[in-house]
Protein backbone atom coordinates (compact mmCIF):
# COMPACT_ATOMS: atom_id res chain seq x y z
CA UNK A 1 0.00 0.00 0.00
CA UNK A 2 2.96 2.46 0.91
CA UNK A 3 4.92 2.03 -2.01
CA UNK A 4 1.39 1.97 -4.09
CA UNK A 5 1.08 5.44 -2.74
CA UNK A 6 4.55 6.73 -3.24
CA UNK A 7 4.35 5.83 -6.57
CA UNK A 8 1.05 7.16 -7.13
CA UNK A 9 2.81 10.73 -5.50
CA UNK A 10 5.47 9.96 -8.18
CA UNK A 11 3.35 10.12 -11.17
CA UNK A 12 1.74 12.96 -9.94
CA UNK A 13 4.14 14.96 -10.46
CA UNK A 14 3.63 15.43 -14.04
CA UNK A 15 0.59 17.62 -13.28
CA UNK A 16 1.35 21.19 -13.12
CA UNK A 17 2.36 22.33 -9.98
CA UNK A 18 -0.76 24.89 -9.53
CA UNK A 19 -2.95 21.91 -10.02
CA UNK A 20 -0.27 19.58 -7.75
CA UNK A 21 -0.59 22.04 -4.80
CA UNK A 22 -4.65 22.40 -4.83
CA UNK A 23 -5.68 18.92 -5.74
CA UNK A 24 -2.46 16.78 -4.53
CA UNK A 25 -3.72 15.31 -1.12
CA UNK A 26 -6.80 14.73 -1.84
CA UNK A 27 -5.94 12.83 -5.32
CA UNK A 28 -3.40 11.13 -3.05
CA UNK A 29 -6.83 10.30 -0.39
CA UNK A 30 -8.93 9.29 -3.37
CA UNK A 31 -6.00 6.60 -4.83
CA UNK A 32 -5.89 5.44 -1.41
CA UNK A 33 -9.47 4.77 -1.24
CA UNK A 34 -9.62 2.87 -4.19
CA UNK A 35 -6.38 1.24 -3.64
CA UNK A 36 -8.24 -0.23 -0.71
CA UNK A 37 -11.61 -0.75 -2.07
CA UNK A 38 -9.99 -2.81 -5.38
CA UNK A 39 -6.88 -4.61 -3.15
CA UNK A 40 -9.13 -7.60 -1.77
CA UNK A 41 -9.94 -8.12 -5.46
CA UNK A 42 -6.20 -8.04 -6.13
CA UNK A 43 -5.07 -11.00 -8.17
CA UNK A 44 -2.19 -10.82 -11.48
CA UNK A 45 -5.18 -9.53 -13.79
CA UNK A 46 -6.73 -7.31 -10.96
CA UNK A 47 -3.18 -5.50 -10.55
CA UNK A 48 -2.30 -3.94 -13.90
CA UNK A 49 -6.24 -3.70 -14.26
CA UNK A 50 -5.71 -0.98 -11.33
CA UNK A 51 -2.73 0.37 -12.97
CA UNK A 52 -4.00 0.59 -16.43
CA UNK A 53 -6.79 2.64 -15.17
CA UNK A 54 -4.69 5.01 -13.40
CA UNK A 55 -2.25 5.28 -16.14
CA UNK A 56 -4.48 5.62 -18.80
CA UNK A 57 -6.31 8.42 -16.50
CA UNK A 58 -3.00 10.01 -16.28
CA UNK A 59 -1.94 9.99 -19.58
CA UNK A 60 -5.31 11.53 -20.90
CA UNK A 61 -5.61 14.51 -18.12
CA UNK A 62 -1.91 15.18 -17.97
CA UNK A 63 -1.76 17.18 -21.05
CA UNK A 64 -4.93 19.39 -20.75
CA UNK A 65 -3.84 20.32 -17.61
CA UNK A 66 -0.67 21.66 -18.75
CA UNK A 67 -2.49 23.29 -21.61
CA UNK A 68 -4.69 25.39 -19.60
CA UNK A 69 -1.66 26.16 -17.62
CA UNK A 70 -0.23 27.48 -20.44
CA UNK A 71 -3.58 29.30 -21.70
CA UNK A 72 -3.47 31.02 -18.59
CA UNK A 73 0.04 32.12 -18.44
CA UNK A 74 -0.30 33.37 -22.09
CA UNK A 75 -3.52 34.87 -21.05
CA UNK A 76 -1.33 37.02 -17.77
CA UNK A 77 1.51 37.74 -20.24
CA UNK A 78 -1.12 39.33 -22.59
CA UNK A 79 -2.59 41.44 -20.35
CA UNK A 80 1.06 41.90 -18.67
CA UNK A 81 1.94 43.15 -22.65
CA UNK A 82 -1.35 45.37 -22.58
CA UNK A 83 -0.83 46.99 -19.02
CA UNK A 84 3.21 47.95 -20.13
CA UNK A 85 1.75 49.10 -23.21
CA UNK A 86 -0.90 51.32 -21.79
CA UNK A 87 1.67 52.74 -19.07
CA UNK A 88 4.35 53.38 -21.25
CA UNK A 89 1.85 55.70 -23.88
CA UNK A 90 0.90 57.63 -21.46
CA UNK A 91 4.65 58.40 -19.31
CA UNK A 92 5.35 59.01 -23.97
CA UNK A 93 2.42 61.65 -23.87
CA UNK A 94 3.23 63.18 -20.59
CA UNK A 95 7.08 63.40 -21.04
CA UNK A 96 6.38 64.62 -25.22
CA UNK A 97 4.29 67.52 -23.27
CA UNK A 98 6.68 68.21 -20.71
CA UNK A 99 9.85 68.43 -22.94
CA UNK A 100 8.21 70.78 -25.36
CA UNK A 101 6.94 72.92 -22.94
CA UNK A 102 10.49 73.07 -21.35
CA UNK A 103 11.87 73.71 -25.23
CA UNK A 104 9.35 76.32 -25.57
CA UNK A 105 9.66 78.04 -22.50
CA UNK A 106 13.74 78.21 -22.88
CA UNK A 107 13.68 79.25 -26.54
CA UNK A 108 10.55 81.25 -26.20
CA UNK A 109 8.77 79.94 -28.90
CA UNK A 110 5.67 81.59 -29.04
CA UNK A 111 3.80 79.00 -31.27
CA UNK A 112 4.63 76.26 -27.84
CA UNK A 113 3.57 78.66 -25.36
CA UNK A 114 0.23 79.40 -26.55
CA UNK A 115 -0.52 76.10 -25.45
CA UNK A 116 1.93 76.33 -22.68
CA UNK A 117 -0.82 76.40 -20.38
CA UNK A 118 -2.68 73.76 -21.77
CA UNK A 119 0.58 71.38 -21.77
CA UNK A 120 1.38 72.45 -17.80
CA UNK A 121 -1.93 70.98 -17.05
CA UNK A 122 -1.80 68.64 -19.17
CA UNK A 123 1.66 66.86 -17.41
CA UNK A 124 0.41 67.51 -13.88
CA UNK A 125 -3.16 65.92 -14.33
CA UNK A 126 -1.89 63.50 -16.75
CA UNK A 127 1.04 62.06 -13.60
CA UNK A 128 -1.80 62.19 -11.15
CA UNK A 129 -4.90 60.79 -13.40
CA UNK A 130 -3.38 57.94 -15.34
CA UNK A 131 -1.79 56.65 -11.86
CA UNK A 132 -5.34 56.93 -9.90
CA UNK A 133 -6.73 55.43 -13.07
CA UNK A 134 -4.08 52.49 -13.32
CA UNK A 135 -4.71 51.65 -9.49
CA UNK A 136 -8.57 51.85 -9.62
CA UNK A 137 -8.68 49.35 -12.71
CA UNK A 138 -6.71 47.12 -11.02
CA UNK A 139 -8.06 46.36 -7.89
CA UNK A 140 -11.74 47.31 -8.72
CA UNK A 141 -14.53 46.28 -10.82
CA UNK A 142 -15.46 49.17 -12.16
CA UNK A 143 -16.06 50.16 -16.16
CA UNK A 144 -12.06 51.38 -16.55
CA UNK A 145 -14.00 54.22 -19.15
CA UNK A 146 -15.72 55.20 -16.27
CA UNK A 147 -13.36 55.16 -13.92
CA UNK A 148 -11.20 57.55 -16.49
CA UNK A 149 -14.25 59.79 -16.58
CA UNK A 150 -14.66 60.12 -12.77
CA UNK A 151 -10.86 60.61 -12.36
CA UNK A 152 -9.78 63.00 -14.77
CA UNK A 153 -12.92 64.87 -13.82
CA UNK A 154 -11.34 65.18 -10.27
CA UNK A 155 -7.62 65.66 -11.14
CA UNK A 156 -8.78 68.65 -13.23
CA UNK A 157 -11.51 69.94 -11.66
CA UNK A 158 -9.95 70.11 -7.81
CA UNK A 159 -7.09 72.19 -9.76
CA UNK A 160 -8.48 74.66 -11.80
CA UNK A 161 -10.82 75.68 -8.83
CA UNK A 162 -8.10 76.38 -6.47
CA UNK A 163 -5.44 77.53 -9.21
CA UNK A 164 -8.64 79.89 -10.41
CA UNK A 165 -9.41 81.23 -6.47
CA UNK A 166 -5.83 81.70 -5.38
CA UNK A 167 -4.67 83.62 -8.76
CA UNK A 168 -7.62 85.73 -8.22
CA UNK A 169 -6.44 86.43 -4.74
CA UNK A 170 -3.36 86.96 -5.34
CA UNK A 171 -3.29 89.31 -8.62
CA UNK A 172 -6.35 91.14 -9.87
CA UNK A 173 -4.75 91.09 -13.15
CA UNK A 174 -4.76 87.38 -13.28
CA UNK A 175 -7.36 85.52 -15.50
CA UNK A 176 -9.28 82.67 -14.20
CA UNK A 177 -11.37 81.61 -16.87
CA UNK A 178 -7.96 80.92 -18.70
CA UNK A 179 -7.04 77.71 -16.04
CA UNK A 180 -10.24 76.69 -16.25
CA UNK A 181 -10.17 76.91 -20.26
CA UNK A 182 -6.21 74.56 -19.59
CA UNK A 183 -7.55 72.01 -17.61
CA UNK A 184 -10.78 71.53 -19.31
CA UNK A 185 -8.37 70.76 -22.41
CA UNK A 186 -6.35 68.79 -20.40
CA UNK A 187 -9.55 66.91 -18.95
CA UNK A 188 -10.98 66.25 -22.63
CA UNK A 189 -7.53 65.40 -23.91
CA UNK A 190 -7.01 62.50 -21.45
CA UNK A 191 -10.32 61.55 -21.34
CA UNK A 192 -10.22 61.19 -25.40
CA UNK A 193 -6.95 59.18 -25.26
CA UNK A 194 -8.85 56.91 -22.52
CA UNK A 195 -11.73 56.42 -24.87
CA UNK A 196 -9.90 55.50 -27.51
CA UNK A 197 -7.97 52.76 -25.56
CA UNK A 198 -11.39 51.18 -24.77
CA UNK A 199 -12.09 51.50 -27.98
CA UNK A 200 -9.07 49.73 -29.11
CA UNK A 201 -9.82 47.47 -26.41
CA UNK A 202 -13.44 46.25 -27.53
CA UNK A 203 -11.78 45.56 -31.18
CA UNK A 204 -9.63 43.31 -29.94
CA UNK A 205 -11.50 41.64 -27.72
CA UNK A 206 -14.63 41.29 -30.22
CA UNK A 207 -11.73 40.23 -33.08
CA UNK A 208 -11.94 36.12 -33.71
CA UNK A 209 -8.94 34.57 -32.43
CA UNK A 210 -7.19 31.73 -33.20
CA UNK A 211 -7.76 28.23 -31.31
CA UNK A 212 -11.42 29.45 -30.28
CA UNK B 1 -16.74 30.63 -30.56
CA UNK B 2 -16.99 31.35 -26.70
CA UNK B 3 -19.40 29.82 -24.64
CA UNK B 4 -21.63 32.60 -22.47
CA UNK B 5 -20.63 30.86 -18.79
CA UNK B 6 -23.67 32.81 -17.23
CA UNK B 7 -26.27 31.57 -19.19
CA UNK B 8 -26.96 27.71 -18.13
CA UNK B 9 -27.69 26.98 -21.93
CA UNK B 10 -23.96 28.41 -22.92
CA UNK B 11 -22.92 25.45 -20.83
CA UNK B 12 -24.13 22.81 -22.64
CA UNK B 13 -23.51 19.86 -23.50
CA UNK B 14 -21.87 18.48 -20.86
CA UNK B 15 -19.27 16.09 -20.91
CA UNK B 16 -20.36 12.69 -19.66
CA UNK B 17 -17.64 12.90 -16.48
CA UNK B 18 -19.46 16.51 -15.78
CA UNK B 19 -23.19 15.54 -16.46
CA UNK B 20 -22.37 12.38 -13.78
CA UNK B 21 -20.48 14.21 -11.69
CA UNK B 22 -23.45 17.05 -10.99
CA UNK B 23 -25.85 14.31 -10.85
CA UNK B 24 -24.15 12.85 -8.35
CA UNK B 25 -24.27 16.05 -5.91
CA UNK B 26 -27.70 16.69 -7.16
CA UNK B 27 -28.61 14.25 -3.29
CA UNK B 28 -26.49 16.36 -1.58
CA UNK B 29 -22.84 17.03 -0.39
CA UNK B 30 -20.21 14.59 -1.73
CA UNK B 31 -16.61 14.09 -1.04
CA UNK B 32 -14.13 13.07 -4.17
CA UNK B 33 -13.91 9.45 -3.94
CA UNK B 34 -17.93 9.05 -3.11
CA UNK B 35 -18.38 11.15 -6.10
CA UNK B 36 -16.47 8.35 -8.20
CA UNK B 37 -18.50 5.71 -6.34
CA UNK B 38 -22.05 7.38 -7.18
CA UNK B 39 -20.97 7.62 -10.59
CA UNK B 40 -19.66 4.16 -11.01
CA UNK B 41 -22.61 3.28 -9.70
CA UNK B 42 -25.17 5.14 -12.01
CA UNK B 43 -23.50 4.13 -14.93
CA UNK B 44 -23.01 0.57 -14.10
CA UNK B 45 -19.69 0.76 -14.08
CA UNK B 46 -19.53 2.12 -17.68
CA UNK B 47 -17.79 5.34 -16.18
CA UNK B 48 -15.12 4.71 -13.96
CA UNK B 49 -13.58 8.36 -12.80
CA UNK B 50 -10.00 8.28 -12.36
CA UNK B 51 -8.24 10.47 -9.91
CA UNK B 52 -7.15 12.77 -12.37
CA UNK B 53 -10.25 13.13 -14.75
CA UNK B 54 -12.17 13.65 -11.13
CA UNK B 55 -10.46 16.66 -9.81
CA UNK B 56 -9.49 18.19 -13.34
CA UNK B 57 -13.65 18.24 -13.79
CA UNK B 58 -14.09 19.63 -10.32
CA UNK B 59 -11.67 22.36 -10.89
CA UNK B 60 -13.71 23.21 -13.88
CA UNK B 61 -17.17 23.25 -12.32
CA UNK B 62 -15.26 25.35 -9.19
CA UNK B 63 -14.09 27.80 -11.60
CA UNK B 64 -17.33 27.66 -13.88
CA UNK B 65 -19.51 28.46 -10.27
CA UNK B 66 -21.85 25.14 -10.83
CA UNK B 67 -20.24 23.27 -7.32
CA UNK B 68 -18.85 24.84 -4.08
CA UNK B 69 -16.48 23.36 -1.53
CA UNK B 70 -19.37 23.01 1.38
CA UNK B 71 -18.23 24.61 4.74
CA UNK B 72 -19.83 21.61 7.43
CA UNK B 73 -19.32 17.82 6.18
CA UNK B 74 -22.36 15.08 6.99
CA UNK B 75 -21.11 13.39 9.59
CA UNK B 76 -17.87 15.05 10.94
CA UNK B 77 -17.33 12.30 13.15
CA UNK B 78 -17.21 9.66 11.04
CA UNK B 79 -15.17 11.06 8.60
CA UNK B 80 -11.40 11.95 7.63
CA UNK B 81 -11.66 15.94 8.33
CA UNK B 82 -8.91 16.35 5.14
CA UNK B 83 -11.56 15.00 3.02
CA UNK B 84 -12.89 18.25 1.07
CA UNK B 85 -16.77 17.90 0.13
CA UNK B 86 -18.56 19.10 -2.77
CA UNK B 87 -22.00 21.40 -3.00
CA UNK B 88 -23.85 21.88 -6.40
CA UNK B 89 -24.71 25.54 -6.62
CA UNK B 90 -28.14 26.93 -7.67
CA UNK B 91 -26.55 27.49 -10.77
CA UNK B 92 -25.42 24.43 -11.44
CA UNK B 93 -28.68 23.02 -10.53
CA UNK B 94 -30.03 24.87 -13.62
CA UNK B 95 -27.07 23.93 -15.79
CA UNK B 96 -28.06 19.98 -14.69
CA UNK B 97 -32.09 20.74 -15.68
CA UNK B 98 -31.04 22.17 -19.18
CA UNK B 99 -28.72 19.57 -20.09
CA UNK B 100 -31.84 16.54 -18.64
CA UNK B 101 -34.04 18.80 -20.58
CA UNK B 102 -31.27 18.92 -23.95
CA UNK B 103 -30.78 14.38 -23.39
CA UNK B 104 -34.96 13.89 -22.78
CA UNK B 105 -35.34 15.68 -26.06
CA UNK B 106 -33.00 13.47 -27.65
CA UNK B 107 -34.61 10.59 -25.97
CA UNK B 108 -37.83 12.10 -27.78
CA UNK B 109 -36.54 12.42 -31.28
CA UNK B 110 -35.10 8.37 -31.32
CA UNK B 111 -38.35 7.84 -30.08
CA UNK B 112 -40.44 8.95 -32.94
CA UNK B 113 -37.67 7.21 -34.60
CA UNK B 114 -38.50 4.08 -33.41
CA UNK B 115 -35.00 3.39 -32.21
CA UNK B 116 -36.09 3.10 -29.06
CA UNK B 117 -39.78 2.10 -27.24
CA UNK B 118 -42.05 4.62 -25.64
CA UNK B 119 -42.23 4.50 -21.75
CA UNK B 120 -45.46 2.56 -21.30
CA UNK B 121 -48.11 5.17 -19.02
Amino acid sequence: MFKAERFFRVLLLAYPRQFRREYEREMVTVFRDCYRATAPRFRALGVSAFWTHIFLDLVQTVPKEHFENFGRKSLFMKNLKRDALALIGCAAIIVVAFVLLTYGRKHEVSSILIFGYALDALVTAGVAGNLVVFLLVKITRFNPLRIALWTFLIVNAVPAVVLAIMSSRLSPASRPGATVIRYAVSFVFWLGIHWMWAQWQNGERLAPSNGQ
Amino acid sequence: MTRDKSDPEGLLPLRPSVFHILLALSDGDLHGYAIMQEVAEHTGGQIKLGPGTLYGAIKRLLSDRLIVEADERPDPELDDERRRYYRLTDFGQRVLKAEVRRISKMVAVAQGKRLIPKPRN
